[in-house]
């Protein structure tokens, strides 16, 4: 056979084998659809979430929604790090997103259409040192390498406000960026002094037995902030029903969540396995001990509360101050606290 | 006939005649055989001159000199003259790859504009295409031609040079000496007027080389072509050639023609053979010695 | 060419399969060895990556995320070729062209597919046309480069010989052209498939939810998988030591095997 030949063969075959199979494996184009599905698929929109302990309500609600109504009125997408959450949401992809806090009040200051319209959770996430290491308060890490998920994370905030009380300055620590998922390794070989995050990788340092928490947020400052749920202001003008369904849904899913540990044990089995793929111990172990470390209750966002991270973020370098919660918190969607019911659902394994 | 030795070197300001190469021409003080120039000569160079543009601005390199020659339809000529002197250069000129400074040349009685399928080359370093075999080589003239008529012609021509059973070999496969014979198959399968040839031969072995310098005579006898071949060999060309065109150093001129003839196929032990062979020597200024040198 | 005895033949085919697997065992024992004395926790032993590779294959998983990273590379890839290889001969061929276009082209060239990921997203979502894309970035300008250099070191006796037989221009690009750069345009392609295969770690780490890059950057997030981790990484290098020899199976083709040095 020619060269010619071969080669124009050998492609065609290739990239026809290649575009069946991976339709076949990876896209489900030929797995019978339900009649339901297609049509309103494309016209829900997607929300963009990380696997982490903060963003918990996303799945949890896809989760009972599909099991209760046997569809959900979104589509969670799964995303690794916090830039490709945010550009996807820049790019319209995802126009509702789960987001850090205070960089949600970036892009707004910098001219985005963002508003926050509920939160994610409460508290959650700890200061870890490694069991050995001789660190037992803020004055001790004088000099010593903290590593943080990123400028706009919160827990880079309250790491900050600690610091101030004990008379510290950011440059006193060696400060480090890193994503969430490898700081407990970074921990356990010890080439790093401090870790801070939101769940469940400090929890991951603990319970693999290396791992001491300095102090857990909850204790500096509770009621704390990390994770918001933004959504694009077009979508609000032109969507409010669907948009309140999703947050009822969520404030739901909290409830839910808080309702009883046997909850959390199931949450944390069925979100592990369909939506994290992490092991269930591990959402077990963060969602369960203490029983409180994330509380997913009391999620509507307050003025007060946001005043004080923009203050702080103002204070440490990162925010301009140039938007207020007037301009980037939409409150209209936000039910009382006492209104939420939590879902009438319970996992059928039980 | 010319009266080899008493040719000088021409005149710049030669006078033009016209293209067609009429009746009788002068260049510089040659007078050529007006029965010869009556028919149409196959190549008529006139005054080629070429420079170089030096290292320097400014600087110009004088490769050719007011350079004039002829060659006759089906006539075999040798160009020889010292290495570097300009003869690759002339025929490059001659075969439309490379443009003059000033001069002219005519094929067929048109000037030349680049290279034409009807003069094809043979290239010193071996042009012939190594992603194509034997056969397809052969054929690469014959691109408009039928599928029977292309095979005939293919087939015809690998066993003129003595390569049947190679069509489908790939260069790569084959010895320098055969690949030089799938390039002259190919220059001839495409049924040109007029073969250049430069230094064919001149990377094979000496019995390789001797074998296809009997071949390319045999071929020229078979298919009459107008070759005009360039060589450093003073052997080669008076084995080969109806006339033997002499260079000299650059920047180079025609020094001297000499006349071949000599019976073929040529018996290299002969006196006439001998004679004409140490003439050129002569006119080149060299030995026949080794360890002397004659002075020009 | 001479061929040697059979025995010998025998022998060394032998030799040439039993020194790089020789080496391999080995790397392995090494590896084995330096976990088990470091006393490692977190990162595995072969042993644990094979145990890995053997989960993901049960679950089906290792052949979707096999299918899915081939899918990505093979489109980004032959775009890239399709787009790179025109585009080397036209360049190489026209130098104002390829004055023109030669400063933008060493501009692009060294960014990293890295770098273009925000972009990638921002244009293409967070769909396969987004890896593919950066997949393609990655590996047009190592072609596009090659190409231009196969054809300007292009020996001139072919395209003297070509301009002699009285080509047309289509006929001199499609005839002699291509088909005198053909060899170094495929060693090209080698080293730019080799590259592409490389950017899939980087290009998966944009949210798609299948191939070899996301089950590395999916195996981080899932805590103590480093066995996962190391098992994507392996199957990287087993699929891209396999698609070298096979395009190296090009090589062979009478077409282009003039072009390789005999050894």
């Amino acid at each position: 056979m020619s060269f010619r030949k071969t080669l124009l063969i050998t492609a065609f075959v290739v990239l026809g084998g290649i575009t069946l199979l991976h339709g076949a494996l990876n896209l489900g184009w030929f797995a019978p659809r339900a009649t339901t599905a297609s049509g309103a698929a494309r016209d829900k929109f997607r929300v963009g979430f990380l696997p982490v302990t903060c963003h918990l309500t996303c799945p949890v609600t896809d989760f009972i929604n599909k099991q209760t109504t046997g569809g959900s009125n979104f589509d969670p997408v799964r995303f690794h790090g916090w830039p490709e959450l945010k550009e996807a949401y820049l790019s319209g992809y995802t126009p509702v997103t789960f987001i850090l806090a205070p960089m949600a009040i970036a892009l707004r200051e910098q001219g985005v259409p963002i508003k926050i319209v509920y939160l994610g959770h409460r508290e959650g996430g700890d200061v870890m040192v490694h069991k050995d290491s001789g660190i037992y308060r803020t004055e001790d890490l004088r000099g010593k390498t903290v590593a943080v998920p990123g400028r706009y994370a919160n827990h880079r905030l309250i790491f900050y406000r600690e610091l101030k009380k004990a008379g510290m300055k950011l440059s006193d620590v060696n400060l480090v960026e890193m994503p969430p998922p490898d700081m407990p390794a970074a921990l356990y070989s010890r080439s790093v002094d401090a870790i801070t995050s939101g769940e469940p990788f400090p929890g991951q340092t603990e319970m693999d037995g290396y791992g001491r928490a300095l102090y857990r947020v909850k204790e500096v400052w509770p009621g704390f902030i990390s994770c918001v749920l933004a959504v694009h202001e077009d979508v609000i003008k032109n969507r409010r029903a669907e948009v309140q369904a999703l947050v009822d849904g969520i404030a739901k899913s909290g409830k839910w969540l808080d309702a009883n540990m046997t909850n959390r044990v199931d949450a944390a089995q069925f979100v592990s396995k369909f939506y994290y793929n992490q092991h269930p111990r591990l959402l077990e172990f963060v969602l369960s001990k203490p029983p409180d470390r994330v509380i997913y209750s009391n999620l509507k966002p307050l003025r007060a509360n946001f005043e004080e991270i923009e203050q702080l973020a103002k204070e440490a370098g990162i925010l301009q101050g140039t938007a207020h919660f007037d301009d980037y918190v939409d409150t209209s969607f936000a039910p009382e606290d006492d209104a939420v019911q939590p879902h009438p659902y319970a996992t059928a394994q039980r | 006939m010319m009266e080899p030795g008493n040719v000088q070197r021409s005149t710049p300001n030669v006078q033009r005649s016209n293209a067609e190469g009429a009746s009788s021409l002068d260049v510089g003080r040659w007078t050529l055989d007006v029965e010869r120039s009556s028919e149409r000569a196959a190549i008529f160079i006139r005054d080629v001159s070429l420079t170089f543009p030096g290292k320097r601005l400014g600087d110009e390199i004088a490769v050719l000199d007011h350079v004039s020659a002829r060659v006759a339809k089906g006539e075999f000529v040798c160009l020889v003259g010292p290495s570097g002197c300009g003869k690759s250069t002339l025929l490059n000129i001659v075969g439309g790859f490379l443009t003059a400074s000033s001069g002219e040349v005519l094929v067929e009685g048109q000037p030349v504009h680049g290279p034409d399928p009807r003069r094809i080359f043979v290239f010193q370093e071996n042009g012939v295409f190594p992603w194509l075999n034997v056969r397809d080589n052969v054929g690469f003239g014959l691109r408009g031609k039928s599928k029977e008529e292309r095979e005939k012609t293919i087939a015809h021509y690998i066993a003129m040079v003595g390569l049947t059973g190679f069509e489908d070999a790939y260069p790569r496969e084959l010895s320098g000496g055969m690949r030089q014979r799938v390039e002259i198959a190919r220059a001839l399968a495409a049924n040109p007027d007029i073969i250049y040839m430069d230094e064919p031969f001149g990377a094979l072995d000496f019995i390789t080389r001797l074998k296809m310098r009997a071949d390319l005579v045999r071929i020229w006898q078979a298919e009459k072509k107008t070759i005009l071949f360039v060589t450093h060999d003073i052997e080669e060309a008076v084995q080969l050639a109806d006339r033997v065109l002499i260079m000299s150093k650059r920047p180079a001129t025609i020094q001297q023609v000499v006349e071949i003839d000599l019976a073929r196929p040529r018996d290299l032990d002969s006196p006439r053979y001998l004679e004409k062979r140490d003439e050129i020597f002569r006119i080149m200024g060299m030995s026949l010695r080794v360890g002397e040198t004659l002075s020009v | 060419m001479p061929r040697p005895a059979l025995r010998t033949a025998h022998a060394t085919t032998l030799l040439s399969f039993a020194l790089p697997v020789g080496v391999g065992v080995m790397f392995l024992l090494g590896w084995h060895a330096a976990v088990r004395i470091s006393g490692s926790d977190l990162f595995p032993t072969p042993v644990e990556v094979g145990r890995g590779l053997l989960e993901l294959a049960r679950q089906g998983l290792l052949l979707k995320y096999v299918v899915a990273s081939l899918f990505r590379v093979s489109w980004g890839f032959a775009l890239a070729v399709a787009v790179g290889v025109p585009a080397g001969l036209l360049l190489g061929w026209y130098s104002r062209g390829f004055q023109a276009f030669n400063p933008m082209i060493q501009i692009f060239r060294p960014i990293s597919p890295i770098a273009w990921i925000p972009v990638a997203i921002l244009w293409f979502g967070v769909t396969d046309a987004a890896p593919i894309f950066l997949i393609f970035l990655a590996s047009v300008f190592p072609i596009t480069v090659s190409s231009i250099a196969a054809v300007q070191n292009m020996q001139p006796v072919y395209l003297r010989a070509a301009q002699n037989f009285g080509l047309s221009r289509g006929e001199l690009f499609r005839q002699v052209i291509l088909r005198a750069s053909l060899p170094q345009i495929i060693t090209g392609i080698r080293i730019a498939l080799g590259v592409a295969w490389l950017v899939v770690v980087a290009a998966e780490m944009i949210a798609v939810n299948s191939g070899l890059g996301y089950l590395i950057i999916d195996a981080r997030n899932a805590g103590k998988r480093y066995d996962l981790v190391v098992a994507g990484m392996v199957m990287i290098g087993v699929i891209g030591l396999v698609l070298d020899l096979l395009v190296r199976q090009l090589e062979k083709f009478d077409e282009v095997r003039w072009g390789y040095a005999r050894r």
